[in-house]
């Protein structure tokens, strides 16, 4: 292994073609995720305040038990959609991942009784949708050119090198999956009150950005 | 040589598809018919896939199209939230001979052997697809918890087999006979359950 980009692989696990391995740099985000995913699980969440300008009028919004329970599991399963993307070493393992973590955001905020919330939920996931093709697309000319997807045997150095229409590809459907630095059109989104949760769709979305910029300068 | 060409061929077609189906979004505005084109744009992700033309390209389609129809699904709820549709008064296909006549039946029969016959994934596919058939021409109604129930079992089945499969090679058989039938039982039973209970209050 030549100089690979996260670190020497500290641990692998290779069981039927399920490919998982832990280099420093992605059992960093592993272990954020993972943080994170416990302190959706047991933090309570907080109730956004309406203030009035202008005067002194202030009130907190009602929101029903079951729509926080859902928002709640939509959060976690977001975390361990995260936890899979950080640590998975396939290529299109990532890449189911990635629009696992796409879903799920959407759904963190899809039970918020807000037309404007819902709407931009439903906007950003036809961007989500159309992602798929990028995404899976790069997926397949990494397989089609290299012919493997373990990223393990991509960070060997001894197979053909990785056409850049494919990281390019991969990279374009990351980000149409709503992924940092370019979630601004989540914005809306984030209008949905309920803390922790809410804070889920970012961080996702960062840490899928930082394993890709990993993935991409594998091949 | 002569693959390399052939795949590029497929690329360039398919790419072609793609932009086509991007074009159409572009210029569309309505909501609904965006979420239609969606269906299409679907397609050519997959095509891109399939044309590895290898096992390892049907082993990529069946989780590319699940991922694709889960998230048609949940967005098809987000919009009905969005447009406050709650009534849905179409509980069949709405078509005076399928509804009367014995076709439904026959066909579904045909499409159910046919896919027991193919057994695993396609053939749950086909089998379900069959079952689909009927439930949507019939306006079946009832309790399904029974088929919830035997595609959990089936699922099961499957999963002791993969189990089978690493830890006891030498029980191969069984584990294949195992897989087999647990799969297109639960691909069966899988899709014959989506559209007959979507949408239910399930209190």
């Amino acid at each position: 292994m030549s100089d690979p980009i996260g670190g020497v692989p500290y641990y692998i696990l290779e069981f039927g073609d399920e490919l998982v391995y832990f280099t420093p740099y992605t059992i960093t985000l592993f272990l954020l995720a993972l943080t994170f995913t416990v302190l959706v699980i047991i933090s309570r969440p907080e109730r956004q305040m309406d203030i009035a300008f202008g005067g002194d009028a202030y009130g907190t919004k009602e929101i029903s038990l079951t729509e926080l329970q859902f928002r709640r599991f939509m959060a976690i399963a977001c975390g361990l959609a995260s936890m899979g993307a950080m640590v998975t070493g396939d290529i299109f393992n990532f890449t189911l991942f990635t629009a696992m973590v796409g879903i799920t955001n959407v759904g963190i905020v899809a039970a918020v009784k807000s037309h404007h919330v819902q709407d931009a939920a439903f906007q950003y996931g036809l961007v989500a949708l159309c992602a798929t093709v990028p995404l899976f697309g790069g997926a397949a000319v990494y397989a089609a050119s290299t012919g493997s997807l373990s990223m393990i045997e991509l960070m060997k150095g001894t197979l053909p090198a990785v056409p850049l229409i494919a990281k390019a590809l991969l990279v374009i459907g990351v980000v149409g999956e709503g992924m940092a630095p370019f979630y601004a059109a989540k914005a809306e989104m984030f209008r949905a009150p309920g803390a922790p949760y809410v804070i889920m769709c970012s961080l996702s979305s960062l840490l899928i950005f930082l394993r890709v910029v990993e993935v991409v300068m594998l091949g | 040589m002569t693959m390399w060409g052939q795949y590029s061929y497929g690329l360039l077609v398919v790419m072609v598809a793609a932009i086509i189906a991007f074009f159409a979004l572009a210029r569309e505005y309505d909501d609904f018919h965006k979420f239609l084109l969606l269906d299409l744009i679907e397609i050519p992700s997959l095509g891109v896939i399939a044309l590895l033309g290898t096992d390892l390209a049907e082993a990529l389609v069946l989780p590319g199209l699940t991922v694709g129809i889960a998230e048609q699904l949940a967005l098809s709820q987000i919009y009905c939230v969005k447009q406050g549709i709650k009534e849905r008064p179409v509980s069949r296909l709405n078509i005076e001979v399928v509804a009367i006549g014995d076709a439904p039946l026959i066909i579904s029969i045909f499409l159910v052997v046919y896919g027991i016959l193919l057994s695993g994934f396609t053939g749950g596919g086909v089998a379900g697809l069959g079952l689909v058939y009927f439930f949507a021409s019939r306006g079946y109604k009832e309790n399904l918890n029974m088929l919830e129930m035997a595609s959990g079992i089936s699922w099961a089945l499957w999963i002791f087999a993969f189990f089978c499969f690493m830890f006891l090679p030498d029980y191969w058989f069984i584990a294949l006979m195992c897989a087999a039938v647990g799969i297109v039982l639960k691909v069966t039973v899988k899709m014959s359950l989506v559209g007959t209970m979507w949408g239910e209050n399930r209190e």
